[in-house]
């Protein structure tokens, strides 16, 4: 049984990294790819790790999935954020010249 | 309790990593402005922090996953320091 929810967990993960990559590359604008970048590889990084802390079972590992799961949620927004800021000046600074 | 279709499925996810890992790649390679690249290299960093956990969990080594930690870690503060540094000349910050 659990082989077979580890099994779904890293189908799932890894088909959203790819999705991600393949939203890389298909997407038009920089805000898009922004967008692809960070939802898809969060949610499919989430689910690696919980396929993971369910494999090695033990509470040393679930303590240090969980941290990086809460990590994941609290920085890549941030770092998103902060790349399409950045953007969105130097977008304003060329269209005043 | 791990069983050969387990192993086969890791290697398939580590295979569908690697695929995402060039498609990246191919955007790193030429995308248009600095931005598009440092957005592809975070999304390197995730997908290297991926693999490094699937290639754990193939060789039965939990101490992969603190290496996925601080890969993810150090991603987060090149991206903010970067990205920080790229707009250091705005009159507001």
């Amino acid at each position: 049984m659990s082989n077979f929810i580890i099994t779904l967990f890293l189908l799932i993960g890894a088909f959203f990294m790819v999705v991600a990559a393949i939203g890389m590359v298909r997407l038009p604008d920089l805000y898009t790819r922004i967008h692809a970048a960070t939802k898809a590889t969060s949610f499919g990084l989430m689910f690696l790790l919980l396929a993971g802390s369910i494999y090695f079972d033990s509470w040393t590992t679930v303590v240090k999935s969980i941290l990086l799961m809460i990590f994941i949620y609290l920085t890549a927004p941030l770092a998103a954020s902060s790349i399409a800021k950045t953007t969105k000046n130097l977008d304003n600074e060329e269209d005043l010249d | 309790m791990t069983t050969p279709a387990l192993l086969v499925v890791m290697k398939i996810t580590i295979g569908l990593l690697m695929v995402a890992f060039v498609l990246v790649l191919i955007r790193l390679a030429k995308g248009p402005h600095l931005y598009d690249r440092v957005v592809a290299f975070d999304l390197i960093t995730s997908l290297v922090a991926g693999i490094a956990l699937v290639y754990g969990m193939l060789n039965d080594v939990p101490f992969f996953m603190d290496v996925a930690v601080i890969i993810f870690l150090i991603s987060f503060l090149g991206t903010v320091a970067i990205s920080k540094y790229l707009s250091k000349n705005e009159p507001h910050e």
